[in-house]
Order: C-alpha cells, then sequence, then structure tokens
C-alpha cells in the first residue's frame, strides 16, 4: 500500500495536469481550429454570383488570386508594410527597451507603463483621431495653412507613409516590451566585460548585445509582423478605399462582395504567407548565429 | 607618503573622487603599486573598493582626480584603451560563445591575427588547465572551470595590469583555497601588476604584496600585509584585520598609570594613555596560572585547531579576546589571568589613530616566561 501511493499521488496530478489544459484547449478547437476547417473547405467551393455558394473541390479561388495582378499587388503591398512596419519598429524599439531594460530611475515602473500606455486607446479609435488631426480639412492642415505657411493642404491622410506610421505607432509597444525583458536578463557585467576586453561599442553591439538579445528580437519581429500583416483598423482608417491590404480584402469579399469562398481563399493565402515569412525569417536569423 | 610621478609606477592615483548623487562613493583616493605587485583592495561592503576597481577599469568615469596605468594618464580614456584586463565577480562570460571564442574575444576586438590567436589561446588555455573544455558553452562548466575561462580570457589580453572584483566569492572554500593559490602563482609567473578586491581580510593577508584598507570612500592604511597586522594605523585597520581581530578595550585612569576598568592594580600605560583605546592581538595572550591581569571567561569558541575564549577583564565588563591552541573548555566564569604581550597598540579615542611613541615596555611584567595553562 504504502509503495504504491505515490504513484497514486502522481496519476492525481497528471489528471489535473490534464484537465487544468481542457478550458484552453477546448476554447482553442471551437474557436479557431474548426471555424478555420471550415474556411478552408469553403476556400474549395466555387462562387456563382446570385447563388452565393455552391459545393465543389476546385482551386480556381486560389487560382484567381495568384492570376490577378491587382491581388497580387494587395499581397505585395501588405507584405512590404509589415516589412517595413517591423524594422521600424525594431530600430526604433531598440534603443528604447535598451534604456528601459538598464535605468536605475526610480520611475522605471513609470516609464514601462508609458510605453504601454498607447495599447490603451484602441486602433480605430486612434485611427480616427489622426484623421481629424491630420486630414486636409485637419487640426494640422487647417492651422499651417491659416498662418499662410502653405496653401495647399498636406497630404499626410490616404497614404502608404500614413498607414506605416499608424501600423509602427500601434506595434512598437509590443517590440519594446519583447525586447526589454530580454534584454533585462543579459548582465550589465557582460557588456562591461566586452568593453574591458578592448570592443567598441558597436562591436560589442555586435559580438554580445544583440546576439544575446536574438530571442527577444525574434519574439518582438514576430510578434509585430504578424500584426503588420493582419492589420485592419489603421489601412481602413488611414489608407482611404483606394489602398488595400490583405485584411480590409478579406473582409470585403465577405462582407460587401458575399463572396466567401474567395473570401476563404485570400485568408488562407494570408495565413500562408504570415507562417511562410516569420518562419525562413527564424531560420536564416538562428542559423546565422548557431554557426559563430 | 610623496605622490610624485614615478615612471616606474605601474599604477598611481592622486586624489579619486566618485560622487553618486550626493554620496561620495570615493573620497579623495591616492596610491601607488609598483609593477609585478599584488595589490589588494580590501573593506566591508560599501567601503568604495569595487568603485576604485571600476574608476580604475574604466567603467566608471571619475568625478576628479587623475588616474595614470604604467606612466600614462588614462583618466579620460575608455576601458579599452587602458591596458587592463579584468575579471568580473560573476564571471561575464559570453554564453552564447564557447569556452575558445570566450578566451579569445578581446584578441579579436583588437585585430590579433588569426595565427597569433590561436597560439596565445593555446598557451593561455594551458596556463589555467583548460585545454580540453575548449569547445564547451560556458553553462556546461562547473563553476570553479568558469572562472578559470575568465582567468584565461584575461590574461591572453597580456595586458600589464589585472583587475579582478571579488573572482572567488562564488566558489566554495577548499576550490576558493586553491584557486587563490594558482592566481597568486599566475601573477608571479606573468609578472603582471594585480589589483584584486576582497572583503576577505584572509584572502588579502594570503595573497598580497600590498593591501590597501579601504573605509567611507578613504584609503584607511595602505601597507604590507605584515605592516598592516603589525601595526594597524588606525582602530578600525586594528579590528577588521585578524581571526579573530584584535580586542579593543578602553584605558581608563588609575594609580601610577592607565589602567583598565576592574583591574585597578595592573598599569599598562603611561597616565596619559587614559581614555585611549589600548589594543591586543588575541593570540599574544597567554593563560596563566597565577601572574597577570585578572578575567573571567564568559565564552569560549571551539574552532578545531584552537579555541577563542571570551574574557572579562576584573570585575569591569571589558572583554578581551584570547586565541589558544587546541581545545580550552573552560566553563564560563571561571576565573583566569592574562599575560599581555609586549606588543600592545595605542589608539586616540578622538580620531582613531595609532599612538606611535607608546613605551610598551611598561606592559612587560606581564609577559616574563611563557605558561600555558589550559587543560
Amino acid at each position: 500500500m504504502s509503495t504504491t501511493a505515490p504513484e497514486a499521488v502522481a496519476g492525481a496530478r497528471k489528471n489535473l495536469a490534464g484537465l487544468l489544459v481542457v478550458p484552453a484547449t477546448l476554447f482553442v478547437a471551437i474557436g479557431l481550429i474548426g471555424p478555420l476547417a471550415i474556411l478552408f473547405r469553403y476556400s474549395l467551393n466555387k462562387f456563382v454570383p446570385g447563388q452565393f455558394m455552391v459545393d465543389g473541390l476546385v482551386i480556381e479561388n486560389y487560382v484567381k488570386f495568384f492570376t490577378d495582378t491587382y491581388y497580387l499587388n494587395v499581397l505585395v503591398r501588405t507584405v512590404r508594410v509589415a516589412v517595413i512596419c517591423t524594422l521600424a519598429c525594431l530600430i526604433m524599439g531598440f534603443p528604447l527597451a535598451y534604456v528601459l531594460a538598464r535605468t536605475q530611475s526610480r520611475f522605471k515602473n513609470l516609464l514601462v507603463i508609458a510605453v504601454v500606455l498607447p495599447l490603451f486607446v484602441g486602433n480605430a479609435v486612434r485611427a480616427a483621431g489622426w484623421m481629424t488631426a491630420f486630414g486636409s480639412k485637419g487640426a494640422l492642415n487647417a492651422s499651417l495653412m491659416a498662418m499662410g505657411l502653405i496653401d495647399q493642404p498636406l497630404e499626410i491622410m490616404f497614404t502608404e507613409n500614413a498607414v506605416l506610421i499608424g501600423i509602427v505607432a500601434v506595434n512598437l509597444p509590443f517590440m519594446v516590451l519583447s525586447l526589454q525583458s530580454v534584454i533585462e536578463g543579459i548582465p550589465r557585467q557582460v557588456e562591461e566585460a566586452a568593453f574591458s576586453l578592448g570592443a567598441a561599442p558597436g562591436a560589442m553591439f555586435r559580438r554580445v548585445l544583440w546576439p544575446l538579445a536574438l530571442p527577444g528580437v525574434l519574439a518582438g519581429t514576430i510578434l509585430t509582423f504578424i500584426l503588420a500583416m493582419n492589420a485592419y483598423a489603421t489601412p481602413v482608417l488611414l489608407g482611404g478605399p483606394k489602398f488595400q491590404m490583405m485584411g480590409p480584402l478579406v473582409y470585403g469579399q465577405f462582407a460587401q462582395q458575399n463572396n466567401w469562398p474567395f473570401g476563404g481563399a485570400i485568408s488562407f493565402i494570408l495565413m500562408t504567407a504570415t507562417i511562410l515569412l516569420t518562419a525562413v525569417a527564424h531560420l536564416i536569423v538562428q542559423g546565422r548565429y548557431r554557426n559563430r | 607618503m610623496s605622490f610624485a610621478s614615478h615612471p616606474d609606477d605601474a599604477i598611481r592615483l592622486a586624489d579619486v573622487r566618485k560622487q553618486f548623487g550626493d554620496t561620495a562613493a570615493l573620497a579623495g583616493v591616492s596610491l601607488k603599486a609598483k609593477p609585478g605587485s599584488f595589490v589588494v583592495l580590501l573593506g566591508p561592503s560599501g567601503c568604495g573598493k569595487s568603485t576604485l576597481l571600476r574608476v580604475l577599469a574604466g567603467l566608471e568615469q571619475a568625478t576628479s582626480g587623475t588616474i595614470e596605468l604604467s606612466g600614462r594618464d588614462v583618466s579620460r580614456l575608455p576601458p579599452a584603451q587602458r591596458g587592463i584586463s579584468m575579471v568580473f565577480q560573476s564571471y561575464a562570460l559570453f554564453p552564447h560563445l564557447s569556452v575558445a571564442e570566450n578566451i579569445v574575444f578581446g584578441l579579436k576586438a583588437r585585430g590579433v591575427p588569426a595565427a597569433d590567436r590561436a597560439a596565445r589561446l593555446k598557451d593561455a588555455a594551458a596556463l589555467v588547465g583548460l585545454g580540453h573544455l575548449l569547445e564547451r558553452r560556458p553553462s556546461q562548466l562547473s563553476g570553479g572551470q568558469q572562472q578559470r575561462v575568465a582567468l584565461a580570457r584575461a590574461i591572453v589580453a597580456q595586458a600589464p595590469i589585472c583587475l579582478m572584483d571579488e573572482p572567488l566569492s562564488n566558489l566554495d572554500a577548499k576550490l576558493r583555497n586553491e584557486m587563490r593559490r594558482e592566481i597568486r602563482a599566475l601573477q608571479q609567473r606573468l609578472k603582471l601588476t594585480m589589483v584584486y578586491v576582497t572583503h576577505d581580510q584572509a584572502e588579502a593577508m594570503s595573497m598580497a604584496d600590498q593591501v590597501v584598507l579601504m573605509r567611507d570612500g578613504h584609503v584607511e592604511q595602505d601597507a604590507s600585509p605584515a605592516e598592516l597586522y603589525a601595526r594597524p594605523a588606525t582602530r578600525f585597520a586594528a579590528t577588521f584585520i585578524g581571526t579573530p581581530p584584535m580586542s579593543l578595550v578602553r584605558l581608563t585612569a588609575g594609580e601610577g598609570g592607565a589602567v583598565l576598568e576592574g583591574a585597578p592594580g595592573h598599569v599598562l600605560a603611561p597616565a596619559q594613555a587614559a581614555g585611549q583605546w589600548l589594543g591586543v592581538r588575541p593570540e599574544e595572550i597567554v593563560l596563566s596560572d597565577a601572574e597577570g591581569l585578572p578575567a573571567g571567561i564568559a565564552g569560549a569558541e571551539f574552532l578545531g585547531g584552537e579555541t577563542v575564549l571570551s574574557c572579562v577583564i576584573g570585575t569591569g565588563t571589558q572583554v578581551l579576546q584570547v586565541r589558544v591552541p587546541g581545545l580550552c573548555a573552560l566553563p564560563v566564569g571561571t576565573p583566569v589571568r592574562l599575560r599581555l604581550p609586549q606588543t600592545l597598540h595605542l589608539f586616540d579615542d578622538a580620531t582613531g589613530r595609532r599612538i606611535e611613541d607608546f613605551p610598551s615596555n611598561l606592559a612587560s611584567p606581564f609577559s616574563s616566561k611563557d605558561n600555558a595553562t589550559c587543560r
């Protein structure tokens, strides 16, 4: 009896562990995998105008996407915006994250909160605010024109730049927090050791700080890249109707065109592109730093 | 002591100050060290010894004062240009690099050719006994091995001056003693000028040519271990060195000279010494049956090879510690007699400084012949 008791406890533990993961697993299964499976099935259906959706097993929706330059352009634009935004977040976020991680200030917690603060404002609210501020009749143009500094309103809204700025503003906190948590785990003495061994600041960064911060860089870039690839509110509100990205395109097919098969296909192309690009970038970075 | 510049000083600090906000971490430190000497910066935590090392290394900028290393003013130079190598308390190895890459990191950074690098790596690794571990990552090594990597990384640079910040504090006692001897041997073999920070006075005494005892950001005493032990310059120095440290008791005025409270018959110093402090090394006091200062046992601490007795003097409250060889299981309250040595130390009450012209022969009546009485 006494020898079997611990095993019974261990077994109970295992059961408990199983129980604990059930809610989240069920939620993900019902809320994500189920709909995705249905969506994938739909993407192989036919769309006949007027008849909504006709059961079938065809790849014409995917063919349509990859043979129409309009849609390909949307995909390329989306990837370009996501890459630029991710790089911009990394370049601006790294120094900020470094200072946050290394500061001895009493106000460190406040600084971290200040980084997170923009997230308290939803994308849509923020974009709406920008519309009123930077639109052709917005506060900025109105004051500049009233002062006589310009006679034509500056075209800020409804350009790719507006979307880039908008997405960077939304994603920067994610990048900074990912980097900061990793940099905080890198002992300051390691940097000092590099300096005392004769490394210039640039060499120290390249050979010590960057490789050690790489897990944070990967986490941050993956997070911001995925968010940028799937951005919806920002491109719609700041990019305007002519600036199409993948997220709004999916929504348009479902809600406006009622073309569920094609919408499903676009969804899967977006998802696959995101996963593929993330995985490729991950492998390249890991490979480069493993052989050193 | 003069601080005129000597080209043959490896290290010369003149009035180095470091201010962190309102607090002075270094309140004007001046010191010199000869090339090839082993200098230990010793002191309790918060005394500024680590800050001084970091200022020497260039990891902190001194607020004022000059730092000359090998006859060159480096006060404003970054760490890389100071001609120093450094071993950190936490070792600060690069976790993403192999042992070999860790060791040659500095050589790469300084653009040493690859062939030269390989040869120096081999030498350094052999010197610290790491030859077989070069491909490992630091996380796969024991604490002692990591310590050796940090050592190899420092000596491979062949910098004339090596700085070490409590390098042994993370090792267990046995390994620590081993590494102590190894570091000392290495330093002598490579003729390095070593600046070594520790709070462990035994480490300082056993390794150093020159001990710089620090307190509250200034140098309390700068001397050889023997001098520091034999002639502590201040009350603080007296109580910091020794296991157990020197006992300090206050002298009061008595008939015929200065005496200890509770033992009026025993004049220990001239009358003008009343009110000052008397210091006695516990290992120099001898227990006696018949003669000496009357005292009572207040406690005994058995340490294996020896016993440390706390003895209350006469009818008073002041305590002298006595170190006697072997086990000495005297019960509390046992009356004993203490024969004091000829070498007594006297310290000024107000300044804490050593009083030099103290005629120690006044204490001689108590040390006629050795007669240890402990059973």
